[in-house]
């Protein structure tokens, strides 16, 4: 019978407003240097909306080291565009690769590629309709327009952004900045993505289908999504997001990106990489009911944290710390803790829980990563990071969380998401010994 | 059937709600605002949602959870799903 294969985490490469690359990104949490600043989107001199999130700080593309041609192409693509949250999956590819020390330069390099985001290049496709919408129409009545030629005009300015919208084109794009030909992935399940991605690298290392993969997810807070979320209720109004506080009144986003290198025990061990810990697996449900409410009083995310408990054969009693979506939402956060709870039993004192997004915003699609790449430094640095802005827990969660940073020895940690659409997610890491 | 449901729907989304929200039928004024004047929260109103779901065999949609802040518009909601089925 073949040997069980051992995954193993050997780069990260965050970028969010605490810090850029993994250095400055740790030392970012631990003196809880949040940048939270003020968006305005102004169309026509007009504010049309502002909102406040986590900014990332000083970012340039061209700082990274990427090679400029490629860089070039894409922006050629893109018509002169530069995308953002397309820049921060390569630039956070990158620095994930330069932690893992893997040489990509060669055509041969045997790396997949795995890409996680909600929403890529959704607002710069939703600005360039309404613009050319605008112009068509100001001034004249619809009949003055054929539909004919208000089709063709629209398909005309917006195949290739329309196309774009679509995310085989940005995967093709960041795999060519990297020499990456093995088999390669976009993967879009909301904000719960970071942990289907990790999965599915997980699933091409055992299938030998490449031989490291680049998992990188992303996302951008425009003005297309604030509006959603706003009108849903659901964003906080002073910009502060407070997990399972009785204070909470919604989330906040965050600006960034993480890239993360998977490959298997055998392989790290023997080129002498430093491993941050083994994936021992994860588990997942698709509750189905709604795309924006979770259905309170099912069982949907308990079995996703018990399937990963199976499938990372370990027993809860031996989770060190849970890191939990905690998006500071009523029913988001009760939905939660019911769930956490009900598996670890009411104000636990292990695993400890404690909630990351205040300080690097809620990064949507690239959140579960992002989150998971602070929950690897903790475990490495045997630190558990406090959760923000909890003074206030309400007790009708039963949940404790960390209020200062405590050292403690850990060994198991364990990321889990409850995302639009229903997508529950769970994952468990182990520190490997050597 | 739909027409035997709608005959009794008020009573029977009063009790309903009572019976989820732990309050008395009696307070269910058809204007009593959940939250205001109910003390029912959004967790209440989804789990309102999904019992509402589970007894008629309607779909409410996401947009209207929200809209869901007192007895009249809950019976409404929910008049209105079984006239389209």
């Amino acid at each position: 019978m073949a040997k069980k294969q051992k995954i193993v985490i050997t780069g990260i490469g965050p970028i969010a407003s605490v810090g850029i690359g993994k250095d400055e990104f740790w030392k970012g949490i631990l003196d809880k240097n949040v940048n939270i600043e003020e968006e305005n989107c102004i169309l026509d001199g007009e504010v049309w909306e502002k909102f406040r999130f986590h900014k990332v700080k000083n970012f340039d593309i061209s700082r990274f080291g990427i090679d400029k041609q490629k860089l070039d192409d894409i922006r050629d693509w893109k018509e002169g565009e530069e995308i953002i949250d397309l820049n921060y999956l390569i630039a956070a590819v990158k620095l994930a690769l330069d932690d893992s020390r893997l040489n990509y330069e060669s055509d041969d390099n045997g790396i997949g590629l795995v890409l996680a985001h909600e929403n890529l290049g959704l607002m710069p496709f939703g600005f360039k309709v309404s613009n050319l919408a605008y112009e068509m129409l100001i001034g004249r009545q619809k009949s003055d327009i054929p539909k004919k030629v208000f089709f063709e005009g629209l398909y005309r300015k917006f195949l290739k952004s329309g196309y774009d919208v679509q995310t085989f084109a940005d995967l093709f794009h960041v795999a060519r900045v990297f020499n990456v030909h093995n088999y390669s992935l976009f993967i879009n399940n909301a904000c719960a993505s970071g942990l289907y991605a990790l999965e599915a690298a997980g699933q091409i290392l055992k299938n030998n289908q490449a031989k490291a993969v680049v998992v990188c997810a992303s996302d951008y807070p425009d003005i297309y999504k604030y509006v959603w979320f706003k009108e849903l209720g659901i964003y906080a109004h002073d910009g502060i997001i407070r997990p399972f506080s009785r204070d909470s009144n919604g989330l906040v986003f965050g600006d960034g990106g993480v890239g993360v290198v998977m490959e298997t025990l055998e392989s790290a061990q023997k080129r002498g990489a430093d491993i941050y810990a083994e994936y021992l697996g994860a588990g997942f449900n698709l509750e189905g009911w709604k795309i924006t409410v979770p259905q309170i009083g099912s069982n949907s995310y308990q079995e996703a944290i018990e399937q990963a408990l199976l499938q990372s054969n370990i027993d809860k009693k031996k989770i060190d710390v849970v890191c939990p979506h905690g998006i500071g939402s009523g029913p988001i956060d009760y939905y939660e803790a019911k769930a956490i709870t009900d598996i670890f039993g009411p104000n636990p004192k292990k695993p400890l829980i404690s909630a990351f997004k205040p300080y690097v915003g809620h990064n949507l699609g690239g959140s579960a990563l992002l989150e998971t790449a602070i929950l690897l430094l903790a475990l490495k640095n045997n630190i558990v990071p406090a959760t923000l802005n909890c003074k206030n827990i309400d007790p009708r969660f039963n949940v404790n969380l960390v209020k200062k940073n405590k050292n403690r020895k850990l060994k198991t940690v364990m990321k889990t998401c409850c995302a639009f659409a229903g997508f529950n997610a769970a994952a468990v890491f182990k520190k490997v010994e050597i | 059937m739909p027409e035997d449901l709608l005959a009794n729907l008020e009573q029977d989304m009063k009790e309903l709600i009572a019976k989820v929200s732990g309050r008395d039928v009696e307070e269910l004024k058809p204007d009593a605002h959940f939250w205001e004047d109910l003390g029912i929260d959004s967790i209440k109103a989804i789990e309102i949602t999904v019992a509402i779901e589970k007894k008629y065999k309607i779909r409410v949609k996401d947009e209207q959870i929200p809209e869901i802040t007192t007895v009249a518009k809950a019976i409404e909601v929910v008049r209105e799903a079984l006239q389209n089925k």
